[in-house]
């Protein structure tokens, strides 16, 4: 059948357009691959020059292999600086922001979408304006409050801003209201209040939502530079992504340049090793919670 | 219907449901709630308040009050004139757009009531607005106010369009199925996940004029060598092309998004119709992208608006403010010559700005509505 059929479609003029498509095809695939390299060389020449010897750096710097390839680079960030110290404080103030992030919105996403209250009306058009509210530009006010309290260069005032965004509420109702009111109810029947309703059903039935917006509110504030750079100004409160910046803007200190792009190396692996896991969970965290779905 | 009429007792039970019900909804909100009043609603309304006070950084309890006097200095300055040839160049591409509002108006794409208050707008802004400036003699209070929030305006105008179609494009070419095709998605994507720091120090470094792959590359092919960030003329550019490199596949995933509820049937119709790939872009790609358009375009331009840390790394605004930003100029006026009022001030400015065209665009460009 087969032969048949090959014998059929040779003898058909589209053949010969058929064959000619798939070829563009290929040679437009083939084009859109090498974009694809030329885009990540970037990428390549930061892991090549981490692995390079800050001797031959010294003389060669556009090789996208590294030569002589060394970890001294990465060996010295553990000996040198405080590099260690600003990759844990990431850790702590992201993990602190998306836990809790996750657990408020949530909450607040089940009540939204799923009770109903007196004041409901009022108060979720207010949480969407809050939408509008950018971050960027209302940092002068947040400063002067931390700073009534004197409460600048701790965690607290690192994560806490990060967690009034009305985004995973926002995402949250969505989610809870698109769930069919057949499994709550079952659940109430069963005699379970709302609470254990909401732990022990709703919940685990949002793992994906919850996914999702764990991994983009990882993303957004591992890599937050504005408000990290008001509030925390003792080098030891700095977060990876402003330490870093303070190691940058002079690069005269050439001699450092291994050890500087190792310390890139760092800061970028657990996004890196995050997204190429969790890379679904991401891209649905960015259509979902920009309101495209 | 009558039963609600008679049984008086199961309405108040009803109530007292429902008041156990607010208390649960109340409940569940509260933690949210108050963080979101604290952090987010409130610094809104002290920044209202802030502008109206001279407020020093270093001892934050010495404030008095000034009232309009922070936004006179940014907006105003001495022996203010209205002069027809200033900045003519950017009002007359600004007044070129009232013709196009009134194609867009005769295609429908607009209601005339739309038409005219946008002309209204085009012209106060470019017609009458950009023509003051100080006259002889005269000066800005703040010479750097209009220069900072000028530079961030033209990154918003040279970048969005760029990242816009650029992200298009990509998603266009890679909206199909394939292995190859799904990890060549995550090499266009995987920059977006980069720090700003990581960003700049890859940036920085490339387009540095002695050792970077970008000046290797122009000598290569013969041309003189750039020092892209401390040119005047190529400094921006050169943070323009930095960003579509960090952020473009935000917009990729967003566009990848709208173009899955596109039915691939209307592209095998205009197919077997003869509709050549331009053809099928114009007549269905981006009619059934409108609303994903909206929206990119949209979320860029706010987030181009707040412009900040490639600039403040990779430059500091220089050469010669050349890519200073409005932020830069929010955050140096505040913590580098500490008057939180002057910055609030400005603050606000930016985010009236941001919210008034967030507001235009869904006002007059929503496919719905004017559909």
């Amino acid at each position: 059948m087969t032969a048949a059929a090959t014998v059929e479609r040779a003898a058909t003029p589209s053949d010969r357009t058929g064959r000619m498509r798939k070829t563009k095809r290929r040679l437009f695939l083939a084009f859109l691959l090498v974009a694809a390299l030329v885009w990540v060389v970037p990428l390549v020449w930061m892991f090549s020059l981490s692995l390079t010897p800050n001797e031959i750096l010294q003389r060669d710097t556009t090789n996208l292999l590294p030569q002589d390839p060394t970890l001294e680079n990465f060996s010295s960030v553990f000996s040198v600086g405080l590099t260690p110290r600003w990759f844990l404080n990431s850790v702590i103030v992201t993990t602190i922001t998306t836990v809790f992030t996750l657990i408020l919105s949530a909450m607040a996403g089940y009540a939204f979408a799923r009770i109903r209250f007196a004041g409901k009306r009022i108060l979720f058009p207010l949480v969407l304006a809050g939408l509008m509210v950018p971050k960027e530009a209302m940092f002068v006010p947040l400063f002067l409050m931390f700073a009534q309290f004197d409460q600048h260069n701790t965690y607290y005032a690192l994560a806490l801003p990060r967690i009034a965004a009305p985004l995973g509420v926002f995402i949250m109702t969505q989610f809870f209201a698109a769930i069919p009111d057949e499994l709550e109810e079952a659940a109430t029947v069963d005699g379970a209040g709302r609470w254990r309703t909401f732990f022990s059903v709703m919940l685990p039935m949002a793992a994906p939502a919850l996914t999702a917006l764990a991994i983009f509110t990882f993303v957004l504030t591992w890599n937050d530079y504005l408000w990290p750079l008001v509030s925390a100004t003792q080098r030891e409160m700095f977060t990876i992504t402003t330490g870093l910046a303070s190691l940058q803007g002079n690069f005269a200190q050439a001699t450092e340049l291994g050890a500087l792009m190792a310390r890139g190396v760092i800061a970028s692996l657990p996004l890196l090793i995050l997204f190429v896991v969790f890379q679904r969970q991401l891209i649905r965290g960015i259509s979902i919670g920009s309101g495209g779905k | 219907m009558t039963t609600a009429t008679r049984a008086q007792p199961k309405v108040s039970w009803r109530g007292t449901k429902l008041n156990r019900s607010t208390g649960a909804g109340w409940s569940f909100l509260a933690p949210f709630l108050i963080v979101y009043v604290v952090f987010l609603l409130f610094p809104v309304i002290q920044a209202v308040i802030m502008g109206f006070f001279d407020w020093d950084f270093l001892d934050i309890s010495d404030r008095s009050f000034i009232g309009l006097e922070n936004y006179g200095r940014m907006f105003w300055g001495s022996e203010m004139t209205w002069d027809i040839q200033q900045l003519w160049q950017w009002r007359l591409v600004g007044l070129a757009l009232i013709p196009v509002v009134w194609w867009a108006a005769n295609r429908r794409s607009l209601t005339r009531g739309s038409a005219v208050g946008l002309t209204i707008l085009l012209v106060l802004l470019f017609g009458v607005a950009l023509g003051v400036h100080p006259g002889e003699g005269g000066r800005w209070y703040d010479s750097q106010f209009w220069g900072s929030f000028g530079n961030t305006v033209l990154f918003v105008v040279m970048s969005t369009p760029l990242i816009v179609v650029v992200g298009l494009a990509m998603a266009v070419a890679l909206n199909r199925p394939g292995r190859l095709v799904g990890l060549l998605r995550t090499m266009f994507f995987a920059p977006y996940v980069l720090s700003v720091a990581v960003l700049t120090l890859i940036w920085a470094f490339l387009l540095n004029p002695s050792q970077g792959l970008v000046a290797s590359l122009w000598e290569s092919i013969g041309l003189e060598p750039i020092n892209w960030l401390n040119s005047t003329t190529w400094a921006m550019p050169a943070i323009v092309a930095t960003t579509l490199w960090w952020t473009v596949g935000f917009n990729l995933v967003l566009f990848l998004a709208g173009l899955q509820d596109i039915d691939r049937s209307q592209y095998e119709a205009a197919e077997l119709d003869g509709a050549g790939a331009w053809a099928q872009f114009r007549y269905i790609t981006v009619p059934g992208l409108r609303r994903t358009i909206l929206l990119v375009v949209t979320l860029q331009i706010i987030a181009s608006f707040q412009i900040f840390g490639q600039v403040f790394i990779m430059t500091r605004g220089g050469p010669n403010g050349a890519t200073r930003v409005a932020i830069q100029h929010i955050y140096e006026s505040g913590f580098r010559d500490f008057e939180l009022g002057y910055a609030s001030a400005m603050s606000l400015f930016l985010f009236v700005v941001m919210v008034g065209i967030s507001f235009l665009q869904f006002r007059f460009f929503n496919p719905e509505e004017s559909a």
